[in-house]
Parts: C-alpha cells; structure tokens; sequence
C-alpha cells in the first residue's frame, strides 16, 4: 500500500488513526505491530513472514550481543552472525537476478534465471535491524527489552517502505515513553499534505513529462533532452522527499518525531554539500556503519579514497540491482574524492551561481546514469544532450515543455527554502491558521482528484 | 480580550480538523454511497467487491482487487475526474488527458503516435485487393483536429494526416485501389461553415457524412441522394466520447441529425444484424432508443456489430460490401439509396473469414471506410488476409 492511494487516505489511515487513539497506551505499540503487518502484507502477504523473520533473529540477535557483553569474542561473534544473515537474505532476494546474470557471461557457464521478486522496503528494514545490532554491540543504543516494541520499531508504517531509514536509537525512548499531543499532530497533518502534494501534484505529473520526453528520444533535440532529464530531476526529489515527508507528518499523527531525511538538496554548492542534504538517514547510515568502520579518513589519503569508493559503490548497490546503479555511485564517489583533494580549494573561491551550476550540472547527469538501466540508452542520452545534429528542440518536446512550464516553475520554486522561510515568518502570527488550512484543503482536493482519475501509481522508490 | 485569544488557540488546529473530517467523511460516504455496476462513460463494468477466501487473501489478490474496487466505487468519482481536468488546463496543461480543449465548444483529440499502425493496414487492404476479382475503393476519414485547424489550442501537436494519405493514396495508386481523397472537400466544407465534426465525440456528423458520400459518388460515377429527399431530425443532448474521456464536463452537448427519406419504410428497408450465431432482423436503420443515452451516435444501425446487412429494395444498385469502423454507420443511410444490398463487416469483431462473403455475395464493390485515427490504432484489420 502506498500513502498516496485512495485505499490509504480514505480507508487504512482512517480505520488506523481511529483505532489508535480509542486503544489504551499501553497496547498502542501492539496494535501499531499488527496494523504495520496488515500494511505491509496488503499487496503480498507471504513476505510478512519473511519480515517478522528478520524481525525475530535481530532481536534475537541484539539480546544475544547484549548478554554476552562481557565477553568480547561472542558479542562479536553473535553481531557477525546477524549481519551476515541480515546482508544474506537482502542479498538472496534483491541481487540473486544480478549475479546469475553476470556470472552466465561466462560462456562455460549456463545457471537458469530464479525469478525472485524484490520484497518491498526490504533494503530500509534491513538497513534499520541491523543498526539496532550493531548500536547494541557498540552500547550506542539500549537492548529492546520486548520483541512487540522492536517490531513496532522495524515494521513501523510510516517509514516501512520508503525511508526514512530511522535507527533504533533516534526512536528507542519514544517507543516507550511518546505523548501523543494536538500540537504535534497538527504539525503532523501539515507535513503530511506537504509530501502529499509533492507526491501528487509535482512528482506524479514530473514522471509524466519525463516518460513523454523520453518516449521520443531520437527526436528530441538538445533541449528537448535536457528537460526530459530536468523533469526527472525534479520528480525523484519530490517523489522521495514526499515520501520522507508523508512519513515524518504520519510519524508525528502516531506521536513519534523521525529526523528530516532532505534539506533542499538542489541549493547544495558542492557534491559534498548535495549529500549532506539528501536522503541524509541513507548517507549517515553509510558513514556510521561501513565508513568510519572502516577507518574513515583516519588511516591516510589512499585508504580514504578507497573507503569512499567502497561506500559509494555499495551506496550505487543499495539504490538497485543493476550496473547503472553502481556506475551512479562510484560517480558520486569519484565526484567526492575530487572535492576533498583537489577541486575544493577552487570552487570555494568561484561565484556562488558557479558553484550552484556546477553541483546541478553534476546531479543532473547523475540522474541520467540513474534513469537508464540500458547502458546503450544511456550512452545514446549522453550524446542527444550535446548533439546539435538531432536539431535544437523537437516539436513534440517543445510542446510539453509549454504545457508543463508552469509546474516546472513551481518545481524549481519549491526545491528552494523560499516558501520555507516565508512560511517561518508568519508561523507565529495569530491567523497562520488561514494560509495552513487554505492550503490542506487545496491540496486534499486536487490530490484526491488525481488520484481518482489515475488508478496506476506506482511509486519510484519501490525498487530500492 | 480573553475570549479572542481562546478561540485562536483552538483555531490553530484547524487544519488539522478539516483533514480529519476529511478523511472520515469520506471514508463514511464511500460506506453508504450505493455501489453502482457500469460506468456509462467509460463504457466498462466497475469492479464490484472482491471474493474473501483464505487463498485469495494469502496470495494478495484480495489486497489488489479490494483497491481497484475502492477507486472504481469512489464517491462522486465523475466530479473528481472533472476537477482534475480542469485543474489541469488551467495550470496550462492542455491535452494532460489525451484531449484538446478547443475554441467553440470543441474537444478533440490530440494527433495519434507517429510509430502507428498506418502502413500495415495500408498493405493489409492491398494484400487483400490482390487476393479478389472484385474493384476495391478506400476512404479515409481526415482527424478532427486535421481538418479544424482554427480552433485548435495554441500549444498542439502536429495532425499529421497529410502524410499519412499521402503515402496510402500512393500505395493504393501502384496497386489499382481507387481511393477517395477527403482532405479537400473536408477543407472546403469546413471553410464555408459546415460542422462536419462533433464538438464532444470522434465522429463526423451527419452532414460530414453526407458530404463524404457526395464525394465518393463522384468517383464511383454514380448520382448521390439529393439533399432535399430527406427529411432532418434534429436530437439534442448528445455528450460523445471526447467529453466522456476529457472530463471536461461544463463542455456543452452537440445534437445529432438524423436525415430521414420518409419514403423509405419497413416494406423496403431490412436490416440483418448478426453478432455471432445469432441474428436480428430489423425494419429501420435508426434506432430510437439509443436517443435516451448520453452517447447517441449508436442511434445509426445500432451502433458496432461484427456483421450487418442493409437492404433496400427500393435502391437500383446491386451489392457493395463495406470493411469498416464506425464512421460508416451514418454513411449507410445515404448509401443505401443507391445499393439494393450493404453488408458491412467490422473487423474487430468479425471473426470468419471475408472472401468468402466475397465469394458467396458476389458484391460489385468493396470499400474499406476508416477514421485515419482509428486505422492507427486498429491492430484487427491485419486478419482480413
């Protein structure tokens, strides 16, 4: 089930918030578990187990290292072992179809194609166990003393299939001590229609101009290409900002407070800057679990250039089963490496429109190297964004560009803190109340529309 | 002072209140609002509530079907879509739904896919013009856009019929096909005033037809019905398919004609509809009742069947056979007054194979009548072969 359906607006989340609020305290996070499961099996039920699985054997897991504090071989022992089944099963299900694959290049090598379909979330719950084990191993994070707060914890609706990946330690005490109140709720239901319209009203209709373009990629042109690429620009940041906003706002309905997962990636002024301000819970996962572990920055320039690689490789891995993917991270890793060591000095002193130019320039053919899973596609894209033998502009694409033109104007708009920061100028005034409801009501109404109107609405971040 | 200060203490919450009521109400409405089974403007069965069993849970095809039900069965569901529509073209998005909203009341449809289906039924009516004795003429119909240039938004794609009857009245040239070239009587029509399309459907009107027919007398050198023979019946209230798949609901009906030849009765006319083993006989090519729908353009030999038979053995001319869409139906009446027989085949349905009507009937003519955008997307014709 996705946020951004009917069946979630108008039935589960309905159903769900009244039922919470009616159960007493102390069966909230029992109800929350089985309400999570019922969530999460709606469209596959028999992946559920597979989820209370990894549920199970992480608590099982964490009690383990927990006990065996003291001695230091079997806490490690015990921590290896989660992770390795934690790694092993995402493995087994997302990237048995990569590696078969690969290996049947091999021309004395003919293994048949397992069709194993990737459960959803399963990349952010397993990511989210296994910061709990190894917070537990690390005495960052107190052992959950009860399996039903833990599953609640990895189950979680809000963030079960999308992000934010929230580590145990950021949530452990609301698990057991949250109050919900009115306050928090309304801050709540605003952040949700927040994502809600970024979903809907931006990233729904950006998907829709990108796979128009890019239906039509001989006659585009270099504009026309361009803009295909721009509008997905747009639609992978409203779509999984939204995401990560819907679950924030539905997150503060049920009382909990997740931290902010994006911070207006597209004003970075440096790569480096970029992945400080997206998808943050992901990139600081990576560093607190594989980077630092690994030595960081710690052990000299060539080992910290090979750990970023790693890391950025995995960060590719992570993001889907295809060489696209990690091509795409190890872009980013080269594309950090070069700040550190060289490019840094310079850009720092460059203009700010240059610097900002220049990370938008970076991310946008990032999003190429995303977009095409088809190597030979992407080799085509690259050369129809610089070929002025295709023509300028094609009829088509320019048509499209004229009837999104408004909405892309509103995109850029909104990828800035400028509604933000005018919003917190009068978030204190006595009839905020006004705009804040205008605004709920606005975008209940179209979104709900367009949500009728398109049945299909698949979400981007599925894959992951 | 006190009391103010109170009021906006609660008034914050607001947003959140109306979110719930919302969300609530609209989950108690969508409990009682009767469920309906058909969609008359989408023209398909809406999904009713899915089987419960302990499988169909399990392998999540409850899960599935349940959501289908729910955006099928939502309340009001026709004032969404409409809004959606219009909240799209005001934000300058003209066509988001595969329909212009043009100038006078028009709503066309945007150009097919240049990657279509043209050259190959092209070649599949060639191929079977090389399989049969029997002289072969083609009519395309030009797209509503095509030909109302003026009313078209100012941010459109190309029509690109020109092309498209081009390289078919070429390939029909090198392969002894008449074919009837309408783009410039269409032209012309349409300059001097005449409405040859609906506003709210695909169709041609009445009068488009009547002036296609004209047009292909002419070439097959036989004496078009006068206009003065028949007696016209105006209906209003007609809502088409571009108003049905626009949502652009606020767009007025057009009214459809029926041009009557009062002498023509149930003594002369026969009409023989057969939709697999079964057959109808009827003694009008209008039928009435379709008048009561919003989409009346069925009220002409009642609207698409896999086989029809018209008879008129009032008229002097001998058989013709038609391979059509559903332009023709309100072409046959004007045709009958010429062919004592018209049997007319719709290859989406018809399932048997033509040559051998060809063979049995003997018609003295064949002519294959399509909507170039129809003939675009129409993947059946292929089968003639």
């Amino acid at each position: 089930m996705v946020f951004s359906s009917l069946v979630f607006l108008f039935a589960y989340l309905p159903i769900t918030l009244l039922a919470y609020y009616l159960v007493p305290r102390q069966g909230r996070n029992i109800f929350l578990f089985i309400i999570n499961l019922i969530f999460y099996g709606w469209g596959e039920p028999k992946l559920v187990l597979l989820m209370v699985f990894n549920i199970f054997f992480n608590y099982i897991g964490g009690y383990l290292v927990d006990k065996y504090r003291s001695d230091e071989k079997k806490k490690k022992l015990f921590l290896i072992l989660t992770c390795v089944l934690d790694i092993g099963i995402l493995a087994v299900f997302k990237y048995t179809g990569m590696i078969t694959e690969t290996l049947n290049m091999l021309p004395f090598l003919n293994i048949p194609e397992l069709q194993i379909s990737l459960p959803i979330g399963i990349s952010f719950y397993t990511f989210q166990t296994m910061s709990y084990v190894i917070d537990v191993y690390r005495d960052d994070a107190p052992v959950s003393k009860s399996f039903i707060n833990f599953g609640t914890y990895v189950a979680l609706f809000p963030q079960l299939i999308a992000g934010p990946i929230v580590r145990y330690r950021d949530v452990a005490y609301q698990l057991t001590h949250r109050r919900e109140t009115i306050e928090q709720f309304t801050k709540g239901v605003l952040l949700f229609m927040v994502g809600l319209g970024k979903k809907v009203l931006i990233a729904n209709q950006m998907g829709t101009l990108t796979s128009a373009i890019f239906a039509t990629t001989d006659e585009n042109g270099v504009v026309g290409t361009w803009a295909g690429i721009i509008a997905y620009t747009f639609q992978i940041y409203f779509d999984f900002s939204g995401y990560s906003d819907m679950a924030c706002g539905l997150g503060n309905m049920l009382g909990f407070e997740f931290l902010k997962n994006f911070n207006y990636p597209y004003i970075a002024r440096s790569i480096t800057d970029f992945w400080r301000r997206w998808h943050i819970s992901l990139s600081t996962w990576f560093k607190e679990y594989v980077y630092i572990p690994l030595g960081g920055n710690r052990k000299g320039a060539k080992r910290q250039i090979i750990n970023l690689l790693v890391v950025w490789g995995l960060t590719g891995l992570w993001h889907g089963a295809a060489y696209n993917f990690i091509l795409w991270g190890l872009y980013y890793g080269l594309l950090l490496i070069l700040e550190k060591f060289v490019l840094k000095r310079f850009l720092e002193k460059l203009p700010s429109f240059i610097q900002h130019l220049y990370t938008l320039f970076a991310v946008i053919i990032g999003w190429g190297l995303f977009y095409f899973t088809d190597m030979s596609q992407l080799g085509e894209f690259f050369v129809d964004l610089f070929n002025f033998g295709n023509g300028i502009c094609g009829e088509q694409a320019f048509n499209l560009i004229l009837n999104y033109l408004p909405l892309l104007i509103v995109a850029a708009v909104a990828s800035t803190p400028i509604g933000a920061k005018l919003y917190a100028r009068i978030s204190g005034t006595k009839f905020i109340w006004i705009p804040e409801t205008l605004f709920c009501i606005v975008v209940l109404l179209i979104s709900t529309a367009s949500l009728v109107d398109q049945s299909y609405n698949p979400f981007l971040y599925f894959r992951f | 002072m006190y009391s103010k200060d109170n009021s906006s203490k609660y008034f914050k919450y607001l947003p959140a209140f109306v979110f719930l009521i919302f969300i609530f109400g609209m989950a108690v409405w969508f409990l009682f609002n009767p469920k309906s089974e058909y969609s008359s403007a989408e023209k398909r069965y809406l999904s009713e509530f899915p089987k419960v069993s302990a499988e169909s849970v399990l392998n999540g095809k409850f899960g599935t079907e349940f959501e289908s039900y729910f955006a099928d069965q939502f309340p009001s569901r026709s004032f969404w879509v409409g809004l959606n529509a219009y909240y799209n073209l005001d934000i300058g998005n003209n066509g988001a739904n595969g329909v212009y909203n043009c100038k006078n009341g028009y709503l066309i449809n945007k150009p097919v896919s240049t990657d279509n289906q043209i050259k190959k039924n092209t070649q599949a009516i060639i191929d079977f013009k090389n399989s049969v004795d029997t002289p072969v003429t083609a009519m395309f119909v030009p797209s509503t856009g095509y030909i109302a240039q003026d009313v078209l938004p100012s941010v459109h794609n190309e029509y690109n019929d020109d092309e498209y009857f081009e390289s078919s009245s070429k390939a029909f040239a090198e392969n002894g096909i008449d074919f009837v070239d309408l783009r410039q009587t269409f032209k012309d029509a349409y300059k001097s005033g005449s409405q040859l399309y609906y506003k709210t459907d695909h169709h041609w009107t009445t009068l488009g037809a009547y002036t296609a027919y004209n047009e292909l007398c002419r070439q097959l050198d036989i004496t078009p019905a006068p206009k003065d023979k028949f007696k016209v019946e105006t209906y209003g209230g007609f809502y088409g398919t571009t108003y049905s798949t626009s949502g652009f609901w606020f767009t007025q009906p057009d009214n459809i004609e029926i041009w009557n030849n009062p002498e023509n009765t149930d003594k002369n006319i026969n009409v023989k509809i057969t939709e697999g083993k079964n057959t109808e006989e009827y003694g009008s090519m209008y039928f009435y009742n379709h008048l009561k729908e919003d989409d009346k353009y069925p009220v002409f030999i009642d609207g698409n069947h896999a086989l029809t038979e018209i008879t008129n053995s009032n008229a002097d001319g001998g058989t013709i056979l038609l391979v059509k869409d559903s332009f023709s139906h309100s072409l046959v009446p004007f045709l009958a007054e010429n062919y004592s027989k018209i049997i007319l085949v719709d290859m989406r349905y018809y399932k048997s194979r033509v040559a051998r009507i060809v063979k049995e009937e003997n018609p003295e003519r064949i002519l294959f009548l399509y909507g170039i955008d129809n003939l675009a997307t129409d993947t059946d014709l292929v089968w003639i072969n």
